[in-house]
């Protein structure tokens, strides 16, 4: 399956965006975020704590709605998703 | 007009638009770049969802507050001190409406759509932390 991978802001500037990937069928949201953030060390580390868990303040969409990061370990991710993450939102 | 783009907008035009039959109080929030010792700022959306978000939150100030009218522009890329940001403009008969709707925009924006700026200056660059530390609501 193919996956689309969005990060924004700092985060787009650490790891690059619009990430086209082919994860193994069944991955869960959280995994496929390490996978991919794991490509750059600051970049994995802005988004995830010592433990691999997701920093308080991350933002998650799958298809431009929000999944809580508490959800992540459970949500899968299907062939043609769009998979965001970012930083807090500063507009206005 | 609900709007995420580059260019700069006539704010006069959009005021003569928002004009209808019962409108009796029009406000206008134009955010802009301060003067905060920076160079420039840059401004970036995750657009397939900010535009949607902008209006939502449009359709709930019009409902709520009895607007006639809401323009919403907001700018991204580049911007020197001085540029406009972010345009609302809101209609309604009356002007109590019409601030409370224009503020009630503002905020709702600040707290839930995915647009980030980053200032730019002489000695580095620095993105300008949310205020709302956990950004677009549940469910959106």
């Amino acid at each position: 399956m193919t996956v689309k991978v969005r990060f924004f802001a700092r985060f787009r500037e650490l790891l690059g965006t619009d990430i086209i990937v082919s994860p193994m069928e069944g991955i869960v949201l959280s995994d496929l975020v390490k996978e991919v953030a794991g490509r750059n060390r600051e970049g994995y580390q802005a988004i995830f704590d010592e433990e691999g868990v997701f920093k308080e303040f991350v933002i998650l969409m799958q298809n431009g709605k929000r999944v809580e990061n508490s959800a992540a370990g459970m949500t899968l991710v299907k062939d043609g998703d769009e998979i965001a993450v970012f930083p807090p939102v500063a507009g206005g | 007009m609900i709007t995420i783009q580059t260019e700069d907008v006539d704010i006069g035009n959009l005021i003569t638009a928002a004009k209808r039959h019962g409108t009796g109080a029009i406000v206008v929030f134009d955010g802009i770049v301060r003067d905060d010792d920076i160079c420039e700022m840059e401004l970036e959306a995750y657009g397939e969802v900010a535009v949607p978000e902008l209006e939502k939150i449009a359709s709930e100030a019009k409902m709520i507050f009895n607007l006639l009218s809401v323009d919403i522009i907001h700018r991204i890329g580049r911007l020197t001190i001085g540029e406009n940001i972010l345009v609302i403009v809101v209609g309604a008969g009356h002007r109590n409406e019409a601030y409370e709707g224009s503020r009630f925009i503002i905020e709702s924006i600040k707290k839930g759509v995915p647009i980030w700026k980053k200032e730019l200056c002489k000695d580095g660059d620095r993105w300008v932390p949310g205020e709302h530390p956990h950004g677009c609501g549940p469910g959106k």
